[in-house]
C-alpha cells in the first residue's frame, strides 16, 4: 500500500529513470517520508475531522458547561476537599464501595439485559459476599480474596448494545455530559437504585417530605464522597482542554462508545 | 503459476513468525519501561522534579513524539505549514503532552499495572493495560508502531477508551475551522490550567 502510493506519485511526475538529480531525489524521500507516516495512519484517524458530535444544542449546552464547571470550582471543590480533610481516605473508599455495592440491582439488571449473565452471575456472588463478610460492602472481600471483579453496566449501555444510537449530545446541571438516549437512561436507572425507595420506608416519626429529603441528601452525599475521591481527575483533564465544552462532549462520547463496545 | 504460489508460501511462511516476534518485542519494550516508571513513581524518597525528569527521559524514547505532532493536525493541516510552524507547532504540542501524560501519570502512582497480551492490528501493535487501585481501574492501551530497525515506538495512548491523538486532533481541527494556525498557536501557549 504504502510503497503503491509512493510509485504511483513517481509514475504521474512523468520522470524517467536517472534523469532526477541528487537534490531531487532528496526532495522526494522527504516528502515521501512524510506521506508514508500520514498513509500508514490514515485508516486510524482520517475520519475524525468529518465524524463529529450532532449537537443543536451547543449554545445551551456551552453555557450549562461553564456552569457546571464553577459549580465544581465554588461548590463542589471547597465542599469536598473540607470533607477530604476531615475523612481520610480509607474512609472515603469504604464509603465508595457501600453505594457501589448498593446499586448492584442497576448492573445486576443490565448485565442480564445484555445477555451477560456470567457477569450477572458473578455480580449477584459480589453482592453477596459483601454485604455480608464485606461488612455490608463497606469492604469488598469478593474482589480482594477472590478476583470477583465489578461489571458496571447501565440502561444507557444497554440501549446502545441493542443498536439506539446516542442522539443529541446535551449536557445535564449537576451530573455534566450526555446524550438524549443516556439521558432516557437515567430514568430506569434511577428506579433500580434503593436510595429511590426512601420516601416508600416506613420511618417511624418522620413525614413523607422529611423522607423525600432524605433521599435527597443520600444522593448528595453519595456524589460529594465519589467527588472527593476525583477532583484532581477532572482538573487534569480540564488542563488537556483547548475548548472545554468540546473537549469534554467528544471525550463523553467516545468513552460511552468504547463502553458499549465492550 | 507454481513460481507464484512458492512465494506466497514463502511469504507466509515469513510472515508467520515476525508477527510473533512483533508481539514478544512489544511485550518486552513496554513492561520494561512502564515498570521502570512506576518503580519511579512509587520511590518515595525522590524530589518530585528529578522524578519527573527521569520519566521523561523514559517516556522520550518510547514515544514517536513528532509523529504525534504530525498526526493531530493530519493530512489536512500538517503538509501546508511552513517549515518554521511544523517546529514551532511539535515544540508547543510536545510539551503539552508530556505534561498532561506526566500529570496523570502522578495521578495514580499508588496503583499497580496489570497487563494484556499485545494484539496485532495491521502492521501495528496494540497492548492493553489496567492500572489497579484499592477500588478502581483506569484502563490505558497503548499503540505502537515500527518506525525503523531500530525499535518500536508509541504514537497513541487510549485513556478509558479515549484516544490522545483523536482528542487533540479533533480540539485542533475546530480552532483551524474557523481560526488560523496563529489562534492555535495562542491557545497552545497558554499557560497550564486555563
Amino acid at each position: 500500500m504504502v510503497s503503491c502510493a509512493g510509485v504511483q506519485k513517481q509514475g504521474l511526475n512523468g520522470r524517467f529513470q536517472g534523469q532526477s538529480t541528487f537534490s531531487d531525489l532528496t526532495i522526494q524521500s522527504q516528502t515521501e517520508a512524510i506521506e508514508m507516516t500520514f498513509d500508514a495512519f490514515e485508516d486510524e484517524f482520517a475520519s475524525i475531522p468529518e465524524k463529529t458530535v450532532f449537537d443543536p444544542l451547543s449554545g445551551y449546552n456551552r453555557r450549562m458547561t461553564q456552569f457546571n464547571d464553577k459549580l465544581f470550582d465554588y461548590v463542589i471543590s471547597p465542599v469536598s476537599r473540607g470533607y477530604h480533610f476531615i475523612v481520610p481516605e480509607g474512609g472515603r473508599i469504604g464509603v465508595r464501595r457501600f453505594f457501589k455495592n448498593l446499586f448492584y440491582p442497576l448492573r445486576f439488571i443490565n448485565n442480564v439485559l445484555q445477555v451477560k449473565y456470567d457477569k450477572a452471575a458473578i455480580e449477584t456472588a459480589r453482592f453477596i459476599i459483601n454485604s455480608t463478610v464485606g461488612l455490608l460492602g463497606f469492604f469488598d472481600p469478593a474482589e480482594e480474596w477472590l478476583g470477583l471483579k465489578a461489571y458496571p453496566e447501565d440502561f444507557g449501555q444497554t440501549l446502545g448494545v441493542y443498536g439506539v444510537g446516542p442522539g443529541f449530545h446535551i449536557v445535564l446541571p449537576f451530573i455534566g455530559p450526555s446524550n438524549l438516549r443516556d439521558t432516557i437512561g437515567l430514568i430506569p436507572d434511577t428506579y433500580s437504585v434503593p436510595i429511590t425507595y426512601i420516601p416508600e420506608m416506613k420511618i417511624s416519626g418522620t413525614s413523607d417530605s422529611d423522607k423525600t429529603l432524605i433521599a435527597v441528601g443520600v444522593e448528595s452525599y453519595r456524589r460529594l464522597n465519589s467527588a472527593s475521591l476525583s477532583l484532581e481527575e477532572y482538573e487534569s483533564l480540564r488542563r488537556d482542554a483547548l475548548d472545554l465544552y468540546t473537549f469534554l462532549r467528544d471525550a463523553y462520547e467516545r468513552n460511552r462508545a468504547a463502553q458499549i463496545k465492550e | 503459476m507454481k513460481k507464484a504460489a512458492f512465494v506466497l508460501i514463502g511469504i507466509m511462511l515469513m510472515v508467520e513468525p515476525a508477527f510473533a516476534d512483533d508481539l514478544a518485542e512489544v511485550d518486552s519494550f513496554l513492561k520494561e519501561r512502564l515498570n521502570r516508571i512506576m518503580g519511579l513513581l512509587q520511590d518515595k524518597n525522590l524530589e518530585k522534579s528529578t522524578r519527573n525528569d527521569k520519566i521523561v527521559v523514559i517516556i522520550t524514547e518510547a514515544f514517536d513524539f513528532d509523529t504525534m505532532a504530525k498526526l493531530t493536525l493530519g493530512k489536512k493541516y500538517w503538509p501546508g505549514l511552513s517549515t518554521a510552524e511544523k517546529a514551532r507547532f511539535t515544540e508547543l504540542f510536545v510539551g503539552r503532552l508530556k505534561a498532561s501524560y506526566l500529570e496523570k501519570l502522578n495521578l495514580y502512582d499508588d496503583e499497580t499495572i496489570v497487563y494484556s497480551k499485545p494484539e496485532q492490528v495491521n502492521n501495528k501493535v496494540q497492548m492493553m493495560t489496567e492500572l489497579v487501585s484499592k477500588d478502581n481501574k483506569i484502563t490505558m492501551r497503548y499503540k505502537l508502531y515500527k518506525p525503523s530497525k531500530a525499535g518500536w515506538k508509541v504514537y497513541d495512548v487510549e485513556l478509558e477508551g479515549v484516544s490522545l491523538i483523536t482528542t487533540y486532533r479533533s480540539q485542533f481541527n475546530e480552532v483551524l475551522q474557523t481560526g488560523t494556525m496563529k489562534d492555535l498557536f495562542a491557545k497552545l501557549e497558554r499557560p497550564e490550567g486555563k
